[in-house]
């Protein structure tokens, strides 16, 4: 395949040519890249883009010679200049690492290290060249200032965790381009950020390649940040190549079907949101013995039998190609691809319909709730005179969720949405304020009477798999629910089938452990562990969280079906923008532990109220190159500790609009419309404007 | 920093409390009268009598307590029951061989176990890490007074290479140095193991964490990445793990002292439990264990130093 892409020409700086790669592991020899080649061309942003499984990551490692111990590179080739790196020495790889190929890590919490202050960690990186320690510092220095982080002299004498997270992946930033390195790679570089640090991280790294003149190569999985930071892009499916292309061509005409599938579940390109989200069906195949033919014939909606058995032509375009037999030769299919509005990918055929206004009493109803953190012992603060010693981790919060009704909590991390989350479920006391289950007081209740409510709600826990007993097999997590509450005279073999069949998982996964289930998988068994005992309501914290585009829409499909089904009750905690808008009938907007806006999904995402809110919706990059936001459209700042409220406004030290009013005064929530509410000063929407609009249907 | 050693030394000034209790109802649960269990049955009625006076053992006990308590606090931990000489003399003139020995001892076996470890580590399944591996477990289950008895037998009476028993000329290092070589030895050889295995598994942590692939990536020589970046994050919990081996050297210290007849506190603790001269047992345990409380604080007060996490934290 070394006719991929041209690879001779001036204007490429590191070139792949059939690279080959195996993991020995103990299941055999894990086919994990087979003949992948591109170019990566000088001074652009080139994306790799995959879902999990994909080789992405381990494209990227290739390239620095940091691949696992089990890794063997079986075949191909890695230019760059004239050497190739898969047969440089560990001297020569050592002489590039640092200096001219450099690297920004996923998650700025786990790769740097603890113990060394940041002046220390640049001042290492920079041991090849003969400067003195001072004119080191002051480097640092200088390239902690340029990517942001305020009064950097102070500032490059800080260990990593004094710093939030933002403020890391920025020093993470720093330290990369501490060298003025040819070449950076970024490993997932905003998966472990919030939307609107995500969109600071876009902004900072598009000007350094600017500035710095420096090539990019950025894996992803999240095809916003893709389409607004790349200028080619690289798209893989378990371990191959099977498109590349410039952004507007992958965005605008993919010719593959995954790459077409992949576009089409991302839900932040779906406007209409009153239809089930779109899956690709099936798993990923088994890598230790790929098919002979097509990779990705196996979940393809247009796959016919010789895609199984004949690989795919490599079909160029510009500086692109694509690998499929629909695009020419004997199979070519003129109709092919469709025009970007057809769908390619089959929706789910469920029984759940267009959500219908839920009405009807409140089936939970929390008024005014508070919830404290204490910061120090009692003693210390009579000593230190501290009057309270606490935060508000939740402040004055006030929501309902009627029968049948999906809310959804969104918020930056740390705004105390899974505290809330918690503190209804009577996992976390309350400091203040009341919930009702019901019609009946449950707030602070004691364990021993609560239990009994136990049975009618549920929670999902964030981490699919990290939340289930490693030693216990699916049967057994499945009925676990069933064993606690008391199942006598039931068949728990027969209940752990009819919750199996529920969610959809075949019956041969019950004897499985959580090991051996795939993300998707393993959220079901949560979602059936959810619903062994029938609950009312179900507390889902991040329910998407770590899934893949495709199979985040048949997790959510899933949840909708039941909701249809059995009338059940959701309170959706996630940070996940577009997700919501498919899933929720209303959403509640939080910061600092206080909600600022709730109302109607639709209403709040097409007219924000709040200036948060608005920063939130504007802060999800679009999967759309054509709709790039300016960098200056991210706001600025990260979310304040909680030791450190504002005094007026929460928002106040962010908000774009901020007047003096906002910094002394504490918002208090106003009724916008009867179902509308939101806690601003000077609300970007007037009362009276939003009334007219609210009566026409 | 200062309210976290306030707390540290209430919490040791506690912990001696309780064990100068436990000392002291050592002596008066033992069945019998104390002055005849530490003079023998056929001490005469006078001696007993005289004995008793002075020992106050004829007050109730609390008094007694409070006593002894308040003594101890001033420095004075009573008398020997033969010599009539003040027990912190005695020991004072003790400690130093003790010291000498538990310190030589833990300092071979960090000069060696360390390395050991690291080299384990950084090369895993190679044959070095195989034979630290065996070694390590074989020296953790060999006893400490059977390798002093052994090297004894080898070195001393076989060889002839090291003086066997005492503690050397006073005054004269190159001496007083070769006496201690086989005692060190002996109560160090376990923890060359101990160290070894317990720096080999938390270097295969560390060494597999991110940012040690993040330094990898910036290019850092493997020797600055090993020493400067991954040893210096897993020395931490192999510090803790030295601070209570100084606790497992004193009674291994007390084997080497009998058997190498050593005049340090171990050997002086041994004599004074089998002569019942109680005195000297209750100072002998009490300064161990405010020694071994010592060191425990230090290896925390190192940590905080080298991790900046639990410096802010304190």
């Amino acid at each position: 395949m070394k006719d991929m892409v041209s690879r001779t020409g001036n204007d490429t700086l590191l070139s792949i040519d059939g690279l080959t790669l195996d993991f020995r592991t103990n299941r055999g020899r894990v086919k994990a890249l087979r003949d992948i080649s591109f170019p990566v061309r000088k001074g652009r942003i080139l994306g790799i883009v995959g879902e999990s499984g994909s080789g992405k990551s381990t494209v990227l490692w290739s390239i620095l010679g940091l691949l696992a111990g089990n890794a063997d590179v079986t075949a191909g080739r890695i230019d760059y200049g004239d050497k190739n790196l898969l047969t440089l020495d560990a001297e020569g790889l050592r002489a590039l690492r640092g200096e001219e190929v450099s690297v920004v890590f996923q998650d700025p919490m786990t790769s740097q290290i603890p113990v060394l202050p940041y002046a220390r960690q640049m001042s290492d990186i920079l041991y090849r060249r003969s400067m003195s320690e001072a004119a080191k510092r002051a480097a640092a220095v200088d390239m902690l200032r340029r990517v942001g982080i305020p009064d950097p002299e102070s500032r490059v004498d800080a260990y990593p965790h004094q710093f939030s997270g933002g403020m890391r992946q920025r020093a993470g930033i720093a330290m990369s381009m501490l060298t003025g390195p040819n070449l950076l790679l970024a490993d997932e570089p905003t998966t472990a950020l919030d939307v609107t640090m995500e969109a600071q991280m876009i902004g900072l790294m598009r000007g350094l390649r600017d500035d710095f003149d420096t090539t990019i190569v950025v894996v992803s999985h999240n095809l916003g940040l893709i389409a607004e930071m790349c200028d080619d892009v690289v798209v893989m499916y378990a371990g191959e190549v099977v498109e590349t292309g410039e952004v507007h061509d992958i965005f605008h005409n993919a010719r593959h079907p995954y790459t077409r599938a992949l576009l089409e579940c991302d839900p932040a390109r779906i406007a209409d949101v009153t239809r089930k989200l779109p899956v690709i069906p099936g798993d990923i195949p088994d890598l230790t013995k790929p098919l002979a033919g097509c990779i990705f014939a196996g979940r393809c909606q247009k796959a016919m039998p010789a895609c199984v058995t004949t690989a795919p032509p490599l079909i160029k375009r510009g500086t692109g190609a694509a690998r499929c037999h629909l695009l020419e030769g004997p199979l070519a299919d003129p109709s092919w691809p469709p025009a970007p509005e057809v769908p390619t990918v089959a929706r789910d055929t469920g029984t759940a319909t267009v959500r219908g206004a839920a009405k009807g009493e409140p089936l939970l109803e929390v008024r005014d709730l508070n919830v404290q953190f204490r910061t120090m012992g009692a003693l210390k603060a009579r000593m230190n005179g501290v009057a309270r010693p606490f935060v508000d981790a939740v402040l004055d919060v006030s929501l309902d969720i009627r029968p049948g009704e999906t809310l959804a909590l969104v918020g930056e991390s740390g705004s105390g949405k899974t505290t809330l989350g918690r503190t209804i479920l009577n996992l976390q006391s309350a400091a203040g304020g009341s919930v009702r289950f019901d019609g009946a007081e449950i707030g602070n209740m004691a364990e021993r009477r609560f239990k009994p409510l136990r049975r009618d709600m549920a929670m999902m826990f964030q981490d699919p798999v990290g939340s289930l007993s490693p030693r216990k097999s699916v049967r057994a997590l499945i009925s676990e629910p069933l064993l606690i509450h008391g199942a006598e005279g039931r068949d728990l073999d027969a209940e752990a089938e009819r919750l199996a069949d529920m969610v959809r998982l075949p019956r041969g996964f019950l004897s499985r452990y959580p090991h051996e289930l795939s993300g998707g998988q393993a959220r079901r068994v949560g979602v059936a562990r959810a619903l062994a005992l029938n609950p009312r309501l179900i507390v889902a914290d991040e329910p998407t969280a770590g899934l893949d585009v495709s199979v985040q829409g048949e997790t959510l499909n899933l949840m909708a079906d039941l909701q249809a089904e059995h009338g059940l009750s959701y309170l959706i905690i996630t940070h996940n923008l577009p997700v919501v808008r498919h899933i929720a009938d209303r959403i509640a907007i939080m910061y600092l532990g206080r909600i600022v806006e709730d109302g109607p999904a639709a209403e709040v995402f097409a007219k924000p109220a709040h200036p948060y809110t608005r920063a939130l919706v504007e802060g999800v990059p679009q999967p759309d190159p054509d709709r790039r936001r300016p960098p200056s459209a991210a706001i600025e700042g990260e979310v304040p500790s909680l030791l450190r409220r504002p005094k007026g406004c929460d928002f106040a030290t962010r908000c774009p609009l901020a007047r003096d009013a906002c910094r002394v005064e504490k918002p208090e929530h106003r009724q916008l419309t009867p179902d509308r509410r939101h806690a601003c000063l000077f609300p970007l929407i007037d009362t009276q404007d939003n009334k007219n609009k609210t009566e026409t249907p | 920093m200062i309210p976290y050693l306030t707390k540290r030394l209430g919490l040791a000034a506690i912990v001696v409390m309780a064990v100068l209790l436990l000392l002291f109802s050592m002596l008066h649960m033992i069945p019998g009268n104390p002055a005849i269990l530490a003079l023998g049955t056929r001490a005469t009625p006078e001696a007993i009598a005289e004995y008793t006076a002075r020992m106050r053992l004829n007050e109730p006990v609390v008094t007694q307590f409070f006593h002894f308590l308040g003594n101890a606090v001033q420095g004075d931990l009573g008398q020997d029951v033969f010599s009539n000489r003040p027990v912190t003399a005695i020991i004072a003139e003790r400690i130093g061989f003790s010291l000498a020995l538990i310190c030589t001892g833990m300092g071979w076996a960090v000069l060696l176990g360390v390395p050991l470890g690291c080299l384990a580590a950084v090369r895993p399944g190679s044959w070095l890490d195989r034979v630290t591996g065996i070694f390590s477990v074989g020296m953790i289950a060999i006893p400490s007074f059977l390798v002093s008895i052994w090297a004894l037998l080898l070195f001393s009476l076989e060889l002839r290479w090291l003086p066997a028993i005492g503690a050397g000329e006073p005054g004269d290092f190159a001496d007083q140095l070769s006496h201690l070589v086989l005692p060190a030895f002996a109560i160090g050889l376990g923890w060359v193991g101990y160290l070894a295995r317990m720096v080999r598994a938390s270097m295969l942590e560390v060494l597999g964490e991110p940012y040690i692939r993040s330094a990898r990536a910036f290019g850092l020589t493997p020797r600055r990445v090993v020493l400067g970046y991954a040893l210096r994050v897993a020395i931490l919990p192999t510090i803790t793990l030295i601070g209570m081996g100084f606790g497992g050297l004193i009674s291994s210290a007390v084997f080497a002292e009998i058997i190498f007849s050593r005049p340090g506190v171990g050997k002086m603790i041994f004599d004074a439990v089998s002569d019942r001269n109680f005195p000297i047992v209750q100072g002998g345990v009490l300064v161990a264990t405010c020694f071994y409380i010592l060191v425990v604080l230090i290896s925390d007060l190192l940590i905080a130093w080298l991790d900046p996490r639990v410096r802010s934290s304190l």
